[in-house]
């Protein structure tokens, strides 16, 4: 009976077997794709072509150049390849790109995104829709606007870095200028917001023989069309506005003379408060910011409370002037609302909000700005170095 | 009794609290905010009402016939036929929902991870894997479920951690703009989910202690509503006005996170362990729907239906809809009738008939 | 030791007895025994001496030496060569009872109590309990004229020495372990549980080894239910022998086809002692250094000894480590081809590039290359062990370098796949049972295949399984994975932490419900520390 009843466990665990596992083995890996197969594109670039179609360039990484050092000499070539097509749709470009390209494919590790200023000032809000719906790509993938042709920055052999993508990645995370995802063009692109502000990437060629890239202020974009630049001061005064400043230099000129002072901020952080009152739309921009004295060319003593103090007000006004300038020239210039000013108001006065036609309030919106300067610690050295003592001023 | 096994009143709620959290977690965050805007955050709050008023009917029932779910106790307050038939309706509302959900599961993750794998393998080997649990009886989910309801809701925090940096508090600015209503619309589609707890009825039985099945159900109510309140809270902190234009907004808040440039784009592993959450809320409505067959049928044991009751479950989630948008939009417009008749005012009429004819189990053993 | 044999018999005994009311089924032991066996002991010594020699037909380490007590009694001294102590037969039996005066037919009461100066001697009666002592090793004399012979305790067969447990060995703790025979070990738990309250019930399995096994308990700590379990698990077993407790387990334990143990095995009267201070029994096999224990759960098959000697915050990280490798050693090559081939997006760009270089030049797809790595490990591991010590290392030292070297060196496998394998292999080992790491290290084949075929959703329903399965177990009533599920609060401490000694106040829940409180609250070392003076 014992037997009768092994044989049948048996029988049992033979066809377990086979409904289940064979269907495994055999219908093989439908989703599987080795590593040797895939073509991983680390940046996207995009633009339009004079006939009107998406010009889509995507730089791959080679992995053969990369080979390890004990297989001995298998290496070599260029570190990327840079492979371009048009295309209907960004989708419809891939499939032609892909033609071309005897690896699959995979926008898995793309980070980086550049938009061409012609599809720029045609409008990009229709193209982005690709990279929220596509299952593999990035939502935090960096994205910038280039006045040059997207496929020549790619091309670009930088010094430093193994690819433009990395460099323009790496820019990104410092945060110098303006810093975007995806996911913070689709946030400024949708719903009420009308004005979006994507940072300007260009190729860089100091010194001679050399290649990088360089981001060099803003593009403003209303209704998804780029219609302005802004320069690197404006867009240093922008990113105050916006909350964004990560860390930042600010240099006086304390005595009217040659001597600066020069501040390394490392936190700071700005507030939007907006008000209305009898009809009249305020907004008070307050900033507060804690530096660190860094170099000193002055005579000046930077243990003195007075002097630190008398350093203080004036930072308080350098900043307020950075903002100033950036406030009058989106603001009452360009009149596009990349400040977030709408942002507060719907989220405090959903009411009048609704009623306002916020493309006639913005620019008439009366703007303050205050600035708090807290002066934290004067560095390394007490008095300024190599100065005689007699000649230090408020020792 | 079918079931041998005895659950203590923690594990029923560490098993019912995934049978609901599993999908919701997925697709409630998106389907709210397309009602409630900003305020997507409230709306499982009034939701959760229809959770309680669901345990509410279910404990006093399971108080007239302790040891009975309601296929058999359904027979002994209206007669055979009719009770059957009632039966019948509950067990193929459990078995349309399973397969809805099996599909939910098939279309995410092929949707998101595996495009050219076949629908049938994905559903298939998730219904293999609950089959195998069924089979073990209550006593095994119950445990199942406590290994990997803690490494769910550890995925949970971390997620919520990780995101952290990312999160936008202004995003919740203006509270209720447009009033209360947009929040009130938006609890009726997460309603549904909470009647999920209607599952219960499977469980009370099965406690080891009779006292305390309601109050620990009133628990895994609150439990849910608090986890569903923070994921949406999340999700808006997180996307703002983007969230409800995501199909999955919790997945797509995982596929954002990147701490040092090296933890990033966790999504395969938030699927994965996901799928775990998704096991027991199949498992459990299988169970169901296995036990409850059982019972209708007066079989000795549930056991050897399982597996031919998990092929028709296979085709069931393979046909229940064309496609993610139909299931959608049966989710949003039929599902919340269709569940509340079944789970809310069915047994609810059972409940008044059990009180007038003053029904009750005729021994307790 | 007389107390001893007395119970062995009457363990057999009663197990014939059980057995008879078992129906057709225990046939085969009875019939084992020719029915001369069952007869008693004849008046007459020359039908005995008959019936030895014939019992003992070509049996040529059975010595029957016939001699005269007192000069006058016939009578014979039966034992096997090797498996007495012989000089002391001939001083302690022989010389006293030939240079006897002879008083008479003295009865064999009188002679045990007068002639022979040996401190276990035995009046036996039937010649299946002769032949059972002449096993044992203790000479049996039988005189004319008597009704019953006289087993003389002198037993004494060469035996291993202690030495310390070559499969667990610890830095800090006992270094003593079990050897094969029985009444050493049995010795070893008497001399670490002095208390009387420590049985070790004895039984017989093997019709014809007849092999000893004994189960120890703590009476009053450990439930008499699970002792009625085991001993009746026990006495089922009919086979033709037991070679060692790994036999026994297979035939007692709760899931036969389960690829998990549910039995804890060790080669350390520590931790049987103080497993059965939890309230669990233990087996204890004669010819088996490994005894083993049940009930377990996972967690047992993941505590070290050690862990309970050193500081109990190191304890617990080293408990840590165990659990995070125990993972590791199942889940990283099935992780690593889920990850390069289904999920590309989830490597940090830079290590994508960098392992994208590295299997550029590979032939195999990764999960053909993952599953050459792996065996090819398991067959250096196997080779290590069967291999003669001094081949061993020469094996290890040409497979783990050679090979991996020369594999990577001409393309065949990728750098990072042998990283992945060797670390693999180096976690499993960190797991301290030999029987709990070699059932992960195998589980982790189907991982692989899941892994390939369905990415990190396939690694899941795999973990999915094993859960499923582990939720299924019990080992002799108790669930494989409680305590953490069934989730018992405070039994943790034992669990995700090693609780300091004097906080663990009360036994493990399953085991120890039977007689909870351990020892006295409050035991925290409180020292007074005076002033600096």
């Amino acid at each position: 009976m014992r037997c009768i009843i092994r044989k049948k466990t048996v029988k049992r665990m033979a066809e377990f077997l086979m409904c289940v596992i064979m269907p495994l083995i055999l219908s093989g890996c439908w989703d599987r794709i080795e590593v040797n197969d895939l073509a991983i594109v680390v940046a996207t670039g995009l633009d339009k072509t004079e006939e009107g179609e998406i010009e889509l360039s995507v730089q791959i990484v080679n992995p053969k150049s990369m080979g390890s050092k004990s297989e001995g000499g298998q290496g070599g070539g260029k570190q990327n390849t840079v492979e371009k097509t048009t295309g209907k749709t960004i989708f419809d470009a891939r499939s032609k790109l892909q033609e071309k390209v005897s690896r699959k494919l995979f926008w898995g590790h793309n980070h980086i995104i550049f938009i061409g200023k012609k599809l720029a000032e045609e409008g990009i809000r229709k193209h982005l829709d690709f990279f929220s719906r596509h299952p593999f790509t990035r939502l935090r993938a960096s994205v910038f606007m280039t006045n040059e042709k997207p496929d020549e920055l790619l091309k670009i052999e930088p010094d430093l870095e193994r690819s433009s993508a990395e460099v323009a990645k790496d820019l990104a995370m410092l945060k110098v200028g303006l810093s975007v995802t995806a996911k913070d063009l689709l946030d400024m692109l949708s719903g009420e917001k009308r004005g979006a502000a994507l940072p300007m990437i260009q190729i860089e060629r100091e010194p001679p023989n050399t290649e990088g890239l360089k981001i060099y202020g803003a593009a403003i974009f209303n209704n998804g069309k780029m219609t302005d630049q802004l320069d690197d001061k404006e867009v240093r005064g922008l990113l105050w506005i916006r909350d964004e400043i990560d860390t930042a230099s600010v240099t006086i000129n304390p005595e009217e003379g040659e001597e600066l002072i020069s501040f390394h901020i490392f936190d700071a952080t700005s507030k939007l408060i907006p008000s209305i009152e009898n009809g009249n739309w305020k907004i008070k921009i307050e900033i507060v910011s804690e530096d660190d004295i860094v170099e000193n060319e002055t005579k000046l003593d930077m243990m003195n409370p007075k002097i630190i103090e008398k350093l203080k007000e004036q930072l308080e006004k350098q900043i307020v002037e950075r903002v100033k300038l950036a406030l009058e020239i989106v603001q009452k210039e360009m009149k596009v609302d990349v400040l977030g000013f709408e942002e507060a108001f719907h989220r405090h006065y959903p009411d009048e909000w609704r009623k306002a036609n916020w493309e006639e309030v913005f620019p008439e919106i009366e703007v303050e700005v205050v600035s708090e300067v807290k002066i934290r610690r004067p560095g390394r050295s007490t008095a300024p170095q190599g100065v005689p003592e007699n000649e230090v001023i408020g020792n | 009794m079918i079931e041998k096994g005895r659950i203590s009143t923690g594990q029923m709620v560490i098993l019912l609290y995934p049978t609901v959290i599993a999908t919701a977690i997925l697709l409630v965050p998106g389907i709210t905010g397309k009602f409630a805007g900003n305020d997507m955050w409230l709306s499982p709050i009034w939701a959760s009402l229809a959770g309680c008023i669901t345990i509410l009917i279910m404990a006093q029932l399971h108080n007239r016939f302790p040891r009975q779910t309601i296929i058999q106790y359904s027979e002994e307050i209206i007669g055979k036929i009719p009770g059957k038939l009632i039966g019948f309706i509950i067990l193929f509302f459990f078995f349309h929902s399973n397969g809805l959900v099996l599909r939910e599961y098939g279309e995410f993750v092929v949707g998101n991870f595996l495009p050219t794998t076949p629908l049938v393998v994905v559903i298939g080997s998730m219904i293999f894997v609950s089959g195998l649990a069924v089979r073990g009886g209550i006593e095994v989910m119950a445990r199942s479920a406590q290994v990997f309801v803690p490494i769910v809701l550890f995925l949970f925090i971390l997620i919520v951690i990780l995101l952290i940096p990312d999160l936008e508090p202004a995003n919740l600015l203006p509270f209720f703009e447009k009033g209360l209503i947009p929040s009130l619309k938006g609890a009726i589609v997460p309603t549904t989910w909470f009647l999920q707890l209607f599952a219960i009825t499977f469980i009370l039985p099965v406690l080891k202690k009779k006292e305390g099945g309601m109050k620990w159900g009133m628990i895994t109510v609150f439990l849910i509503m608090v986890t569903l309140v923070l994921s949406n809270l999340f999700t808006m902190l997180l996307f703002g006005k983007l969230t409800p234009t995501f199909t999955y907004p919790i997945m797509e808040a995982a596929r954002y996170i990147s701490i040092a440039d090296f933890i990033q784009h966790l999504e395969s592993i938030v699927m994965a362990i996901w799928v775990s959450g998704t096991f027991i809320k199949i498992s459990v409505f299988y169970y169901v729907i296995a036990v409850g067959t059982a019972q209708l049928l007066n079989l000795q044991d549930y056991r050897p239906i399982v597996f031919p009751i998990g092929g028709l479950l296979a085709v069931m989630g393979l046909w229940t809809a064309p496609n993610l948008q139909q299931i959608q939009h049966f989710l949003i417009t039929t599902m919340p009738f269709y569940a509340v008749i079944v789970q809310i005012i069915l047994p609810l009429l059972l409940l008044i008939a059990a009180v007038i004819f003053k029904k009750n189990t005729k021994k307790i053993n | 030791m007389m107390n001893e044999m007395g119970k062995e018999t009457e363990g057999f005994t009663s197990k014939i007895k059980l057995r008879k009311s078992k129906k057709s089924q225990k046939k085969a032991v009875k019939s084992l025994q020719s029915p001369q066996e069952q007869e008693l002991l004849s008046q007459s010594l020359e039908d005995n001496e008959n019936k030895f020699r014939s019992i003992y037909k070509d049996c040529s380490d059975v010595v029957i030496r016939s001699f005269y007590i007192g000069g006058k009694d016939n009578a014979i001294l039966i034992y096997i060569e090797g498996l007495s102590n012989t000089q002391e037969v001939d001083d302690s039996v022989l010389s006293p009872l030939m240079e006897s005066s002879g008083e008479g037919n003295d009865q064999v009461k009188s002679l045990i109590n007068k002639k022979i100066p040996v401190t276990s001697v035995k009046e036996v009666k039937t010649v299946a309990e002769c032949i059972s002592e002449i096993s044992s090793g203790n000479p049996v004399i039988v005189a004319d004229n008597q009704k019953t012979g006289l087993a003389v305790g002198l037993a004494q067969y060469e035996k291993r020495s202690i030495d310390e447990p070559q499969a667990e060995t610890v830095v800090r703790g006992p270094r003593e372990g079990f050897v094969e025979a029985l009444s050493v070990n049995n010795s070893m738990l008497r001399r670490r549980i002095r208390s009387p309250k420590l049985k070790l019930k004895s039984m017989k399995a093997g019709k014809y080894t007849e092999t000893k096994i004994v189960i120890a308990y703590l009476e009053g700590v450990a439930d008499p239910t699970l002792i009625e379990e085991i001993t009746n698990r026990v006495s089922k077993i009919d086979v033709d022998g037991i070679m060692d407790s790994g036999v026994l387990e297979e035939f007692i334990e709760d899931d036969p086809y389960s690829p998990f143990p549910q039995f804890l095995e060790t080669e350390r009267p520590d931790v049987v002692t103080a497993n059965l201070l939890e309230g669990r029994a233990a087996i204890l096999v004669d010819g088996s250094p490994f005894s083993i224990i049940a009930p377990i759960t996972i967690y047992s098959l993941l505590q070290a000894s050690e862990d309970y000697y050193s500081r109990f915050l190191i304890g617990t990280a080293i408990r840590w480590l165990r659990y995070v490798f125990l993972l590791v050693s199942l889940l990283l090559p099935s992780l690593y081809v889920a990850i390069l081939t289904f999920h590309q997006e989830m490597i940090p760009t830079t290590l994508m590039i960098t392992v994208a270089a590295a299997r550029e030049q590979i032939p195999f797809p990764a999960l053909v290359e993952v599953l050459m790595m792996e065996i090819a490990f398991e067959a250096l591991r196997e080779a290590g062990i069967r291999l003669p010590k001094q081949v061993g290392s020469a094996v290890s030292i040409v497979g783990a370098l050679i090979i991996g070297e020369a594999a990577v060196s001409a393309g065949i496998v990728s750098a990072p796949m042998v990283i992945v394998v060797a670390i693999t292999g180096v976690a499993s080992f960190t797991i301290p049972r030999y029987s709990a790491s070699i059932t992960f290290r195998m589980l982790r084949f189907p991982m692989i295949f899941l892994a390939g075929t369905l990415g990190l959703l396939g690694v899941m329903l795999g973990i999915i399984l094993i859960i499923v399965h582990l939720a299924s177990l019990r080992s002799f009533g108790v669930p494989y994975l409680s305590p953490m599920a069934p989730m018992k609060f405070n039994e943790i401490k034992d669990v995700l932490v090693r609780a300091p000694w004097w906080k663990m106040n009360t036994r493990p829940h399953f085991t120890g419900e039977y007689n909870k409180s351990r020892q006295a609250d409050n035991q925290r070392p409180q020292p007074s520390n005076g002033g600096d003076e």
